[in-house]
């Protein structure tokens, strides 16, 4: 193998090498990198909406399991705090 | 919306010391159960609404795994938080609410429920408390 396709496997070997090490860091452990790149970061978005957009509607079931609501029903009276999340 | 930390993906150890273990929910009521679960937990009593198993709110917010927006009162995006968890800041929405509309009356939260909560939620007030 010539000398100049050894060094740039080399070099991509090492920079593949420092990423994970970074994200590990980052991450808190090398399987905290793992569930980051393959469970975290393809669901993450920036997104399109900006400020001034209108809001987009959606349509959430309440706790009690029957009654459904739509945000923009919310929306009118007074300002409205959305807080998106999950338990875990 | 899709849980962030369910046992069968990605689970942190922090999941297991505060004992919020829940496989990734395949149907709405399992997703209910874990709303319900986390409501009666922490008394949480802000309105809640949970995203169905297409996560069309989420999507349509880019809400994953948490976020934070305002929608003011001609039904317009007025407030658009950063991508969580690194740029979820309660705290921020709450100098912003008080800078457009006065002080914000609710109460800080300084209890132990994690900011985070089950699912699309329209919310009169705001979690301060980050776990």
């Amino acid at each position: 193998m010539p000398l100049f396709w050894k060094l740039a496997i080399g070099i991509f070997l090492f920079l593949l090498l420092a990423v994970f090490a970074g994200l590990s860091y980052m991450a808190g452990s090398p399987r905290d990198a793992y569930g980051m790149v393959r469970y975290a970061l393809p669901h993450m978005h920036k997104g399109t909406l900006k400020v001034g957009d209108d809001a987009p509607d959606a349509r959430l079931l309440a706790l009690d399991g029957e009654t459904h609501f739509h945000i923009r029903e919310r929306t009118g009276q007074k300002p409205l705090v959305l807080v998106f999340g999950s338990f875990t | 919306m899709r849980e962030a930390h369910p046992t069968d993906e990605w689970q942190m150890k922090s999941n297991v010391k505060d004992d919020v273990c829940y496989v990734q929910p395949k149907t709405l009521e399992q997703r209910l159960t874990i709303a319900n679960d986390f409501t009666k937990r922490f008394k949480y009593t802000v309105p809640f609404g949970v995203d169905d198993m297409s996560n069309a709110a989420e999507a349509a917010y880019s809400a994953w795994p948490e976020r934070l927006y305002v929608i003011d009162e001609t039904g317009r995006i007025a407030y658009r938080g950063g991508m969580g968890p690194f740029n979820y800041d309660p705290k921020e929405v709450r100098a912003w609410l008080s800078a457009r509309y006065g002080e914000v009356k609710h109460p800080e939260t300084n209890s132990e429920a994690p900011a985070a909560v089950p699912s699309a939620t329209p919310a009169s007030a705001i979690p301060d408390k980050k776990s």
